[in-house]
């Protein structure tokens, strides 16, 4: 009789402590999704009030006259581009330094992956008169060149890892199997790599998404901006527009929620994998 | 056609102070099965993968039907290969594995299909066709990477201890049915391991590699029967052949004889030598009564030490005075020995083999 009472305990437990967690990780957001419904005024009356009428027209004005469909379609360019430079750019590069023994190979690793410790506040000057020089600044595709440069190391490191566990006999079958180095990285090293691929896109698309250090210095046209500038937009110098702030957030928010639940499951597959055998 | 010449193939690895391969020539003919064998890091898969174009060749020429192959990619020689971790591509399904080669090469749809559904009946894995290797056994991922040799149909097949991953009833089992493909296909197979039972069992010769260089090539009971030297005398045959030194003193006739644990053989040994090593294979050993009628016998006294009735056959641990290390001897199931007890054994002399004290090569007799 005791099993089932202690299983009991230590399910209530587990219920208890993950409710506590979801609390914890989704109350913030589900506060700033009300928000997103109600207008200032009602959320300065009472901010942690549930909307009383559901204000959806603020979503069509953030996204007109905010200037936040400009925004989102920049987002979306500049992360795409950015995000599907770096993993075809990565996963070769990780191709090759898990494959090929070459000379200066270690060395070479070390200088990519180097660059890390490097917190992106350093560079950034440099960046900026890089940009200039090339006429890159202000562009965006000077903002994606910049993206892949920062997140590239990091991605090599995953993929590099994932890449070395695949046995190297799968190489050796495909090229007894008449394929080529190119052929084989297409279609044995990229599919198989599939979960590690997926995390590098998610981790990748989230983090370019949110960002704005590079965003602010590099672009200065309101028609070229991504959506993390676009939310400051509505922080001025005296006065914050909290209703519209949160409207922007939901804007910026959503997207990032989708991706991860369409990749979720390759991600976790990517992070406990292994099993190539 | 399939001719395989290797000559003086070399394999030098560049932080290595020894030759991988050392030196290795090798004729393997159309439809041969040859079967290199020896202890891991002989350099048997390093030939291997030479042989497929996988790894460089230092030094030395490998012809395939009289072709300088030493510059030839991989997928230009013609050449399957069965790797013993299968390599099975695992996004793919088995169909897809099995045509994944043909495709390459340019074939029909319809010409890959039935390569692939032939491939399948032969090896029982048509019901199989639309699984990822991952859904399949240890056996059935065997016959896919047999199968995706196979429909490739070509010049020669490369098998790097295809069977070392499955389970001792499978493997027998497999073994057969390469045996039996061999024959049927006839296509000449190089096969790599370190089982001696598969290499007597499947090989139309052996190649016993040592250290990187070829320590004996023949038939497989040429080789076994013929040792070229200790090494491979004790590689081949369980339990191992038993080697023991043995002084070698002038005859009252003129003659040589040989001193085995009081047991003087005549032996027609050089004249040169005063101590040699001698081989006498646990088989040759018989109990009082067992002995066949032709046999030539000398006899040995000795202490039963063990005792292993192994059903078929008792293998006896025996201490022998005068010799140094305990012998071994297959004696017939109805022995009737046990621990302690004194025997004396017959040794059919023929079947003894001498060799060199010092180099541990065989002596000419």
């Amino acid at each position: 009789m005791s099993a089932p009472f202690r299983f009991d305990i230590t399910h209530g437990a587990l219920v208890v402590a993950l409710a506590l967690y979801t609390a914890f990780a989704a109350g913030p957001f589900l506060w700033v999704a009300s928000m997103s419904l109600r207008t200032t005024t009602e959320i300065s009356a009472d901010p942690y009030a549930l909307p009383d009428t559901l204000h959806f027209s603020k979503f069509a004005v953030a996204w007109t006259d905010g200037n936040y469909g400009t925004y989102f379609g920049n987002s979306v360019i500049v992360v795409l581009s950015a995000v599907a430079i770096l993993t075809v750019i990565g996963a070769m590069a990780a191709h090759c330094f898990a494959r090929y023994r070459f000379p200066f190979r270690r060395f070479l690793y070390f200088l990519v992956f180097s660059t890390i410790i490097f917190p992106p506040q350093i560079t950034i000057i440099a960046l900026f008169q890089i940009l200039v020089e090339y006429g890159l600044f202000n562009t965006r595709a000077g903002l994606v060149l910049a993206y892949v440069a920062f997140q590239l190391p990091i991605t090599v490191y995953i993929l590099e890892s994932f890449f070395a566990r695949i046995p190297s006999d799968l190489y050796d079958a495909a090229r007894m199997d008449g394929y080529s180095e190119w052929e084989i990285f297409w279609r044995i090293s990229l599919p198989v790599a599939m979960p590690a691929l997926s995390t590098t896109v998610i981790l990748n698309t989230i983090l370019l998404w949110n960002e704005f250090l590079y965003a602010v210095v590099l672009i200065t046209d309101d028609d070229k901006r991504t959506l993390p500038l676009g939310i400051q937009k509505y922080m001025g110098d005296q006065l914050i527009d909290i209703g519209m702030l949160a409207t922007g957030l939901m804007i910026a928010i959503v997207p990032v929620v989708i991706v991860y639940v369409f990749f979720s499951e390759k991600l976790i597959q990517g992070m406990t994998a292994g099993a190539i055998k | 056609m399939g001719n395989v010449t290797l000559e003086g193939l070399t394999k030098r690895y560049r932080d290595a102070e020894a030759a991988a391969v050392d030196d290795v020539s090798l004729d393997i003919a159309n439809g041969e099965f040859m079967v290199l064998l020896g202890p891991s890091g002989c350099g048997k898969s390093t030939t291997l993968r030479m042989i497929a174009g996988l790894e460089p060749i230092s030094d030395g020429t490998l012809r395939i039907d009289g072709e300088v192959m030493n510059r030839v990619p991989a997928r230009d020689r013609d050449i399957a290969m069965v790797f013993q971790s299968y390599a099975l591509y695992p996004h793919m399904t088995v169909f897809d594995n099995l045509a994944f080669g043909l495709k390459r090469r340019g074939f029909a749809r319809e010409e890959i299909n039935r390569r692939v559904n032939d491939a399948a009946g032969i090896l029982g894995l048509s019901p199989y066709l639309a699984r990822k290797p991952h859904a399949l056994s240890g056996g059935q991922r065997q016959r896919v990477a047999l199968g995706r040799a196979i429909v490739r149909d070509p010049k020669v097949f490369l098998f790097d201890e295809p069977l070392s991953n499955l389970d001792a009833a499978l493997r027998v089992n497999m073994r057969n049915e390469l045996v039996k493909l061999h024959q049927r296909l006839g296509t000449t197979m190089i096969y790599v391991t370190h089982d001696q039972v598969e290499a007597m069992s499947m090989g139309s010769r052996i190649c016993i590699m040592q250290d990187g260089r070829v320590a004996q090539v023949g038939r497989p009971l040429d080789v076994y029967r013929y040792p070229a030297n200790t090494f491979v005398a004790s590689f081949l045959g369980s339990p191992q052949i038993n080697l023991v030194e043995a002084a070698v003193e002038p005859n009252h006739d003129g003659g040589r004889v040989l001193d085995v644990g009081g047991a003087r053989i005549v032996t027609d040994c050089p004249p040169d030598r005063s101590r040699v090593i001698a081989g006498i294979r646990p088989e040759d050993f018989y109990l009082p009564g067992e002995a066949p009628g032709d046999a030539v016998g000398a006899t040995l006294d000795a202490r039963v030490l063990a005792v292993e009735a192994l059903g078929a056959e008792t293998v006896l641990l025996l201490d022998v005075d005068g010799v140094d290390k305990d012998l071994t001897a297959r004696v017939g199931r109805s022995a009737r020995t046990a621990v302690g007890d004194l025997v004396r054994l017959t040794v059919d002399t023929r079947a003894l083999r001498l060799f060199d004290a010092d180099t541990g090569l065989a002596l000419e007799r």
